[in-house]
């Protein structure tokens, strides 16, 4: 089975636990699928073979805490620490695809917002304003801040697993961090001056090329999953 | 944690092996297993021997189709664990037969 088939299986079994032993259940399914440290075919398995335990022990009266112990946090770390790493080609794979997204997406929003404010304001060309030298600068930077971004926010969800946090509070968390993430990134744009050869391209060329990164990232991305079955 | 339940560590290990030797098992069938022959332990905590044990490659899990129906993962010993088996067997006796010496010599005194 590849790992989409076992995530739906599970989603399907998972439907026939009683609402406790789904909750204890499925902290500790959250928490282990965040740990991405490791490699997912086997996570998946494993996961797997712990809920059909769940269900086997729920028909004998049992429930999740007599089976997994009081404390899913520390039962959760005792598996992903025997789990096998995820190996190091699986890893560059996975930043590299990121990568491609990143600036798949990057692109194509540029190339929308030149052209948005083409139609809206006149004064705006159809032809996107370059320095290489700049250009060059914002891409090395931003790529290890949306990297950092998402990392805290695995790091926010993994240490919220067990624990019971206001909505409300996280909501407004959420508000800030986002608020906070999209500002970086202005900065980084608008404080690091043009150096560099100009170049000017066309907007529709931008989008075009985001379009091309991003269907390169979707080939990429099945080209991982093909590997691990 | 409990002075059995520190004893029960280290031999667990080989309690499974031992288990699996006779005849492949799926995880629920194991606890069961262990539990009929008086070896209490919390049930999750085989998953991550099992986990171990297989990085060892000393077991290895196959899934296949179950009398009662749904896919389970079958466990089976490796030529590699049956050695760790024989060998777990040798430093048991040994074992078994010091601590019993040391035990006994006690209530002699």
């Amino acid at each position: 089975m590849n790992i989409h088939e076992l995530v739906e299986l599970n989603n399907q079994k998972r439907k026939l636990l009683t609402e406790e032993n789904r909750k204890y259940y499925e902290k500790m399914l959250v928490y282990i699928r965040l740990s991405y440290r490791i490699s997912d075919l086997e996570t998946e398995e494993t996961l797997s073979e712990l809920l059909d335990h769940l269900l086997d022990a729920q028909e004998e009266g049992k429930n999740a805490e007599e089976v997994f112990g009081k404390n899913p946090k520390k039962y959760a770390d005792e598996i992903i620490g025997e789990l096998p790493k995820m190996v190091t080609k699986e890893r560059t794979s996975l930043i590299g695809m990121g990568i491609l997204f990143f600036l798949a997406v990057s692109m194509i929003l540029s190339g929308i917002i030149a052209l948005v404010s083409h139609y809206y304001f006149t004064e705006a060309g159809l032809m996107k304003e370059f320095y290489l030298g700049s250009a060059l600068l914002k891409t090395a930077i931003s790529i290890p801040v949306a990297f950092f971004l998402l990392y805290s926010i695995i790091f926010y969800l993994r240490w919220s697993c067990f624990k019971k946090i206001n909505k409300i509070a996280e909501f407004f968390v959420f508000w800030f961090y986002g608020a906070f993430s999209v500002g970086l990134f202005v900065i980084i744009y608008l404080f690091i001056p043009s150096f560099g050869p100009k170049l000017e391209i066309s907007v529709f060329i931008v989008i075009m090329s985001g379009v091309i990164l991003f269907i390169l990232g979707t080939l990429f991305k099945r080209k991982i999953e093909k590997g691990k079955r | 944690m409990s002075i059995r339940s520190q004893l029960l560590k280290g031999i667990l290990e080989g309690c499974i092996l031992a288990i699996i030797e006779r005849k492949s098992v799926y995880g629920y069938e194991l606890s069961v297993l262990l539990h009929n022959y008086g070896i209490e332990v919390s049930e999750g905590s085989i998953y991550p021997i099992l986990l171990r044990l297989q990085k060892e490659k000393l077991i290895k899990g196959e899934v296949k189709k179950s009398q009662s129906g749904p896919n389970r993962k079958y466990y089976s010993l490796t030529d590699s664990g049956a050695r760790a088996l024989n060998e777990f067997q040798i430093h048991w006796l040994e074992m078994k037969v010091s601590v019993d010496q040391l035990l006994n010599k006690g209530d002699e005194n």
